[in-house]
């Protein structure tokens, strides 16, 4: 029994070691923060370079990243066309300081609640900050977990790649 | 064996969806985490030495996603569980798996799966994988969008009880949006979301035997109990109003003392935000809501249906954090308020960067619970089984359990060099931990500076401390009075090294020193440590965990892949 499992795991591995670059997960219920229900397709930059990052309120190292990324975000859109998408993992004890959270501290990102954390699971994230950069096709190229101050420069340089269609490394 | 052959199921129906498709291809993302401690022994901070020596703790998701189609399955292995955890836990095998098929309007998981309706005060099904916390349900999990703007939800399944499944849950929520079911309203200023849940659990009554207060009775218990719950989600510019509200039938349980009693809770949420202020007020009461699918259960943290969050701030500094609150889902009343402010830079208040204000209040207390008289007897009190338990005023509070203030002022003092200070004030009643004794009250000063030497180099130093009227008696190690420091050195976002000391000084006893370093390259992540760590939510390194506590040696790896 142990032995036909491990096989058809195995099997199952082989079938999809093939593939490319992960994608964006579809059908995935999100929240925004007007209380809408979206789906994750709903993330989307006209062919240019997406960051998501997945926060919450009590994360220091996430708060010190977004605010970080506020500084200079106006400058890295109009220099990439880059869009942040802000994923907060907060569940029902902080939820709903999320809204009051983000218009406080002045940040002008796309925000999504992942109350249920079906988009935090999907994407595999374990410990937040947890970063994705995603190209233009819809590809995730780059992630890093944590964030220490200064890191957002080395974020920029690869999104400036990202921006000009050429490969990023791991 | 049953979960292998649903195991093979799900496998083979990926495999055939995915060549069923004429799609080799598909994606492979998954995670890996690895904890392990040594454990030596020290009777001041209470840690045993173990026999085995080495605690471990293990997981490995792996997910198949191929368009509209995911399959996923989760091994965990606990050998030995790690302390914190039960050790119900130990061993090690396939503990999640599901295959499910989703699209923007239909959305079906057979398997395990987790599920939240609302805010969860009929039903949430989710995963602490750090408190050892998993009620994933085990069944069927179905989505319906009918029309645009509708949302329909159906479950039914069993909850995850260490490596075994129990109760039987069944659920349906709805949830409409307003502005986007009517189209006239598309477009409003004003949005509306309106929900409700009804959700029901079935446990056999057969072979539980309660005894009544009345001599030589024994408890007629319900083997089904319903909770529903409606809730709204109400905004305007930059005003919003969230609500919800739930009741329980007569629900038994070991933690409410078999007393027949409806379940209640009301929580309420108010905010005004613009940018660079913000205020959130909530106020919840919550009645005998302990709502479990099994009733006898004891663990306070298993088998739960539904989650009442603790609506006090998650403080993540040391000493503001060494007694966090936790809800008393037996009956508790509070009020939190949050403001955010930001004082704009190039102002005599806000010098040349600008300074954010953080203020936070929050006070909970207990019901006022009342004697009943008890029918059959010449007599009132609360909470004998098979009675009504108590009586209790919907606005008259009861004890005092916990109440805290704190002020936070960040600021950047240069391009360099940035500095947050926090005051706090914690007053905390050691019965919400099932203990007696005073109520503790403690001041905390945290003081957390950033020094970024250059663009590869950053330092942070942390100071804490915190005066507290709690002398150590023998029982809890929190007490007394503590001083922390910590430096912390990163090298790019790739190497950190810490050193931290806790030390009570005054009244208490301990010493937890520790140290520790971590690589972090793209999503993979290695630290060790050594020294004594409390448990609870640590960032260190650029990101936040919650810890287990330990004595000795730590490892820990995740990655995603």
């Amino acid at each position: 029994m142990k032995k036909t499992i491990l096989s058809l795991a195995l099997l199952f591995m082989g079938v999809v070691a093939m593939s490319q670059n992960a994608t964006i997960p579809s059908g995935i219920s999100l929240k925004t923060l007007d209380g809408r229900t979206v789906e994750s397709s709903v993330i989307q930059n006209d062919g240019k370079p997406i960051i998501i990052s997945f926060w919450a309120t009590w994360c220091k190292p996430c708060n010190k990243e977004l605010n970080a990324i506020k500084e200079v975000y106006d400058e890295w859109r109009d220099e990439t066309g880059v869009k942040l998408v802000a994923v907060s993992i907060d569940d029902a004890r902080s939820a709903a300081k999320v809204k009051p959270h983000v218009d406080g501290n002045g940040w002008e990102y796309e925000v999504y609640l992942d109350q249920n954390q079906d988009f935090k699971r999907a994407m595999n994230v374990v410990n937040v900050p947890h970063t994705f950069l995603v190209n233009g096709k819809g590809e995730i190229v780059w992630q890093h977990t944590s964030y220490v101050d200064g890191s957002e420069e080395e974020l920029l340089e690869l999104v400036r790649k990202v921006s000009k269609g050429e490969e990023v490394e791991q | 064996m049953k979960k292998h052959i649903l195991l093979l199921l799900a496998l083979c129906v990926a495999v055939s969806t995915a060549m069923g498709q004429g799609i080799m291809g598909g994606h492979v993302t998954g995670n890996f985490q690895i904890d392990a401690q040594t454990s030596r022994e020290d009777s001041v901070i209470g840690s045993k030495s173990l026999p085995e020596i080495m605690h471990l703790n293990a997981r490995g998701d792996i997910l198949y996603t191929n368009g509209n189609f995911s399959a996923g399955l989760r091994y965990e292995a606990y050998l030995n569980p790690m302390e914190g955890f039960r050790p119900e836990y130990e061993g090690q095998g396939i503990a999640n798996y599901f295959a499910s098929y989703k699209t923007k309007d239909f959305a079906i998981t057979a398997g395990h799966f987790y599920e939240q309706f609302g805010n969860g005060l009929t039903l949430r099904a989710y995963e602490d994988r750090y408190l050892g916390i998993d009620n994933a349900i085990r069944g069927f999990n179905v989505m319906y969008r009918p029309f645009r703007g509708i949302t329909l939800k159906g479950l039914i399944g069993q909850q995850r009880y260490f490596w075994d499944q129990r109760g039987l849950v069944r659920g349906i929520d709805g949830e409409v949006s307003v502005n986007e079911l009517l189209a006239s309203l598309a477009e409003a200023k004003t949005r509306l979301t309106l929900g409700a849940s009804f959700v029901s659990k079935y446990e056999a009554t057969s072979g539980i035997n309660v005894d009544s207060y009345l001599d030589g009775f024994k408890l007629n218990l319900p083997a089904n109990v319903g909770a529903a719950a409606v809730r709204m989600d109400l905004s305007h510019g930059g005003f919003g109003l969230q609500a919800e509200y739930a009741r329980k039938g007569d629900d038994p349980c070991d933690l409410n003392n078999y007393i027949y009693h409806k379940g209640e809770a009301i929580w309420v949420s108010a905010s005004y935000s613009q940018k660079g202020l913000s205020a959130n007020l909530q106020a919840k009461r919550i009645e005998n809501m302990c709502f479990r699918s099994v009733r006898s259960e004891k663990y306070p943290e298993a088998m739960y249906i539904n989650y009442i969050p603790a609506i006090t701030k998650q403080h993540t500094y040391a000493f503001l954090s060494m007694y966090p609150y936790q809800t008393q889902t037996d009956g508790e009343m509070g009020l939190q308020a949050d403001v955010i402010y930001k004082i704009k830079k190039e102002t005599l208040l806000g010098g040349k960067y600008g300074t954010d204000l953080h203020l936070n209040a929050s006070v909970i207390t207990g019901l006022d619970m009342q004697p009943v008289a008890l029918s059959g007897l010449d007599t009132a009190m609360t909470g004998a089984p098979g009675s009504s338990g108590y009586s209790s005023d919907f606005f008259k509070a009861g004890d005092l359990y916990y109440a805290d203030a704190s002020l936070e002022v960040a600021r950047k003092l240069s391009s360099k060099v940035k500095l947050a200070a926090t005051y706090g004030y914690v007053v905390y009643n050691p019965v919400v931990e099932g203990h007696t004794g005073d109520i503790h009250h403690n001041h905390v000063v945290v003081a957390d500076l950033t020094w970024k030497l250059n663009r590869k180099n950053v330092l942070r130093f942390e100071g804490e401390w915190m005066g507290s009227d709690s002398k150590y008696d023998g029982e809890d190690k929190r007490s007394g009075d503590w001083i922390m420091g910590l430096v912390e050195y990163n090298f790019t976002s790739k190497w950190f090294f810490c050193v931290s000391d806790q030390y009570a000084y005054n009244d208490g006893v301990g010493n937890y020193y520790n140290l520790s370093v971590g690589y972090t390259t793209g999503a993979t992540r290695i630290q060790f440590g050594y020294g004594k760590q409390r448990e609870g939510i640590i960032c260190i390194g650029g990101v936040c965990r919650t810890v287990p506590a330990s004595n000795g040696f730590t490892f820990s790896l995740t990655t995603s892949f």
